[in-house]
């Protein structure tokens, strides 16, 4: 096993390097971020546009340009950023941390909702729940994100409006100042994950259902799980003991595949519900064309998407024995 | 010419969601100055206000290029002081906070005094005196500090001499060489910063220390006030916490007991998030969606203004084809710029009009209409006469247009900032304004503005400009023939000497007949189509009080020490 995830991760360092050529070469190539300057009136004196142009390395080549941001890196170095106070290394390090509270809360409510909802869907296949679970899956998958997003505050302002206290939040990931007390810091932060929790967690619940409620179906089916029930097993011991186990190996191989699509979910989440997390760093570098910034946020989600993958390959032997022991 | 401004002030809405009433605005298109405006005895004493903005303070040095945005600007106009502040009618009138007196003493050598409060002081105690000015002037004059980043020197590189007296109280200023401008050095856009702190980070007699000084007030956040208020903490891309400044100095002491100024980046979230009492004051873009949205919140009201901030329509004369006057005579005839506001912000805003100047807007003085009435009319069938009485034939909807020599008029590449919306329908509606003409054009967006104009990489672009309420070196650095920001490449030394002469006079009112002459003839020429003010927008809970729209580069916190909540009851 160890064998197979050192491998896994020496095949995944090239595929890193090429992409961050690829992507340095696109971000750099495709704007200029001195342009906020050129147009501005009136117009900064030309020496501080050079000063400028200079402290961004754009009077180097753009090919030495990428040698010297790969080379720096093994020194901590992450480039300059655009916005000259910011130490890209520890703004990245400190957005991760927001959008990994994001992500994992939003996985585990996605996971949990999914599961539940995917079994008793299969579990009750054709009944009147397994119809109404089917319906928000797919309403849920074609709604589009941004929307859901303003339909979830709105849904915060009438709750709050309900009970005529300020319960939810629409922005932030906490008030401004904090209120004082541990209770109210709790209940503030809790308030303010409420929605985009659920957002997140909405966009992957639908899919991740409906993959469970087939394959649930599958393994139902299976000549296994027939002849645990010939043996006399009970209908839910079955169907947790030996069942879910099995049906729980195309969802894990599925959110390992979907975190991409999840921190991509989260660039838009983290805009709409305002959280200072990696996907903002992302826009606000795309809008500044801070291509640094772009390369760290690169280089760490590239990173964590192979973690996850590479992950999942070890649940499988967790989860099925054949693996294991293979 | 404030009847202009406050005819062309928009409506306010909302309030108790009686749209009528105008809620807290109700006054604004009268008593621009003084709308929403409650005594400080009224106020509720303490509370807290939350102010959004749309980008985040990266840099603290709003004199640096870096730090020169407009939510910066913004921002630390409540730590900073400053001489002069563009009021909501566009005048530029004296900081009697700080100042007792800014006046032009001499016209040879021009010399202004400018007469500080004796109670003007740091929060640390030290006055506020000529050395703060000294500084700003040697950051700033290009000459002194090379290395300093500095984000504009234009008039500061034209200064001799500043001088202090009585104490450093009394400031004196002697230009080299006249500069018409001068109430924009040290004001509201370029305030001071303590001399006395800088000299705590570099050597304010040599370049590198004040390069170094100049870089750590950029870098590092503001303890140090000169204005109503101070910073007591700051969450990067969050919320800067403002509480009063113990030491402030004003006619006015702040209320509130906190005033936050929270950073929102996306702009249609703002309404939501005041709907939900999050935020108490938003100051966004307005956009038809936006301002919809914001109507429709009980207790909130809003209030659009014009402001300096003007959208235009630009030919690159570096295309051989448009280097023809009557091809651009005919182009901006058939443009029609009453249908351009009619399917953009005319949807959100009735009191748009065309604008008829390059040099002024309505409201700051100096502003007349001198646009040919032809220009931006929309009328066809003059554009096809202009073009059939210089020789050009296939006048006509499917057609090529011809020149008279019989080259083909090709398409021509009309460029706009991608995802601005409202650029995008101003320019597929001129492509279908000139298409009765024969003249194709291809829309093509950029993501990179700078680098569009920089480079001159378009054969017509819309953008804006912002202008200043004193816009003489303004104009220079936009229209001259040698200018950076002269992206079309138009020349006219007779324009060019016009401008000059008006950014170095003394005498006002005769600058500004010299840069109207100085448009008129830039308007002949049919370079540029001016198109409209863009409107700003405020939003407010009803229980804010002394917030008011301000369309200049000040924006609704030139006042912010008067800021409060209405006293309950």
């Amino acid at each position: 096993m160890l064998a197979f995830a050192v491998r896994r991760i020496a095949v995944s360092l090239p595929i890193l390097l090429i992409s961050t050529f690829i992507v340095f070469m696109l971000a750099s190539l495709s704007g200029n971020p001195l342009s906020p300057l050129l147009t501005r009136n009136p117009p900064p004196p030309p020496e501080s546009i050079a000063l400028e142009a200079q402290r961004l390395r754009l009077d180097h080549p753009i090919l030495e340009r990428y040698w010297m941001w790969l080379t720096g890196l093994f020194r901590g170095d992450f480039g300059p950023s655009v916005q000259s106070n910011l130490d890209i290394g520890a703004e990245t390090a400190g957005r991760f941390m927001v959008t990994m509270r994001l992500i994992a809360v939003a996985m585990i409510l996605a996971l949990v909702l999914a599961v539940v909802v995917g079994v008793i869907s299969a579990v009750k296949q054709y009944s009147k729940t397994d119809y109404t679970a089917t319906f928000l899956g797919f309403l849920f998958l074609a709604m589009p994100a941004f929307w859901l997003a303003i339909l979830l505050k709105q849904a915060g302002i009438d709750f709050n409006n309900a009970v005529d206290e300020q319960v939810i939040y629409t922005i932030g990931d906490s008030s401004v100042p904090l209120p004082q007390g541990f209770g109210a810091q709790v209940a503030d932060i809790a308030g303010h994950m409420v929605l985009p929790t659920i957002s997140l967690a909405l966009i992957s619940y639908a899919s991740w259902s409906r993959y469970q409620r087939s394959s649930m179906l599958e393994v139902m089916n299976s000549d296994y799980v027939r002849l645990a029930r010939a043996k006399g097993l009970s209908r839910r011991r079955v169907m947790i003991k030996h069942a879910l186990r099995n049906a729980l190996i195309p969802l894990t191989t599925v959110t390992a595949l979907d975190l991409a699509s999840i921190i991509s979910g989260a660039v838009l989440t983290e805009s709409v519900f305002q959280w200072r997390g990696m996907g903002d760093l992302l826009l606000n570098a795309i809008r500044t064309d801070d291509v640094y910034v772009v390369m760290a946020w690169l280089l760490v989600t590239a990173t964590v998407v192979i973690v996850f993958n590479l992950l999942a390959d070890l649940l499988y032997a967790v989860l099925d024995p054949r693996i294991r022991y293979a | 010419m404030a009847t202009l401004v406050l005819a062309a002030c928009g409506g306010g809405d909302g309030g108790d969601g009686d749209a009528s009433e105008g809620g807290i605005y109700q006054d604004c298109k009268a008593s621009p100055n003084t709308c929403n405006a409650v005594p400080a005895a009224q106020l509720q004493q303490g509370g807290s206000l939350t102010f959004a903005i749309e980008k985040n303070l990266p840099n603290w040095n709003v004199n640096s290029s870096e730090g020169n945005v407009f939510e910066t600007g913004m921002t630390v106009k409540a730590f900073l002081p400053w001489t002069f502040t563009t009021t909501p009618d566009l005048k530029q009138v004296v900081n009697e906070n700080l100042l007792v007196s800014a006046e032009q003493t001499s016209t040879s050598p021009q010399t202004i005094v400018y007469e500080i409060r004796p109670e003007a002081v740091w929060n640390d105690g030290t006055p506020i005196t000529a050395d703060d000015f000294v500084f700003q002037w040697k950051t700033m004059n290009g000459k002194d500090c090379p290395g300093c980043n500095a984000s504009n020197n234009s008039g500061y590189n034209q200064v001799q001499s500043i001088t202090g007296s009585n104490g450093g109280k009394t400031v004196t200023l002697v230009f080299a060489t006249p500069y018409a401008d001068w109430k924009n050095l040290f004001a509201s856009g370029t305030p001071l910063y303590p001399a006395h702190i800088a000299a705590q980070h570099g050597d304010l007699n040599t370049p590198d220390g004040l390069a170094a000084a100049f870089t750590w007030l950029g870098a590092n956040v503001p303890t140090y006030s000169g204005g109503a208020y101070q910073i007591q903490n700051w969450q990067d891309n969050v919320a800067l916490t403002l509480v009063p400044n113990p030491q402030w100095y004003g006619r006015t002491k702040p209320a509130l007991q906190q005033l936050i100024v929270r950073v929102i980046t996306e702009a249609s979230q703002e309404p939501i998030a005041l709907q939900n009492n999050e935020v108490q004051v938003i100051y966004p873009q307005p956009q038809v969606d936006l301002v919809q949205q914001v109507q429709n919140i009980p207790g909130v009201s809003q209030y659009q203004g014009l402001g300096l901030t003007w959208e235009h329509l630009d030919l690159n004369l570096q295309n051989e084809f448009l280097k023809d006057e009557p091809l651009r005579d005919a182009i901006f005839a058939a443009t029609s710029v009453q249908s351009i506001i009619d399917s953009t912000v005319g949807q959100f805003n009735e009191d748009v009009t065309p604008l008829k100047s390059h040099m002024f807007v309505p409201g700051i003085d100096g502003y007349e209409d001198y646009l040919p009435p032809e220009q931006g009319s929309g009328d066809v069938e003059r554009a096809r006469q202009i073009l059939t009485e210089a020789g050009y034939t296939n006048i006509a909807d499917g057609q090529q247009l011809t020149r008279p020599d019989g080259r083909a008029v090709p398409s021509f590449r009309i460029r706009y900032t991608v995802g601005n919306a409202i650029r995008q329908t101003t320019v597929e509606l001129i492509q279908a304004q000139l298409r009765p003409l024969g003249i194709n054009l291809e829309i093509v967006p950029t993501d990179d503005l700078g680098q569009t104009t920089d480079s001159g990489d378009y054969d017509m672009i819309v953008f804006a400009w912002v202008q200043t309420p004193a816009s003489f070196s303004n104009a220079e650095q936009t229209w001259n023939s040698t200018s950076s920001q002269n992206f079309g490449q138009y020349q006219n030394p007779e324009v060019d000497r016009l401008m000059h002469e008006a950014a170095t006079s003394t005498d006002l009112a005769a600058a500004r007949d010299k840069l109207n002459e100085a448009g008129r003839i830039l308007a002949e020429d049919a370079y540029v189509l001016p198109l409209y003010q863009k409107p700003t927008i405020i939003a407010a809970q009803d229980e804010v009080a002394n917030a008011r729209n301000n369309s200049s580069l000040d924006g609704p916190t030139y006042n912010m020490e008067e800021w409060g909540l209405r006293a309950a009851g």
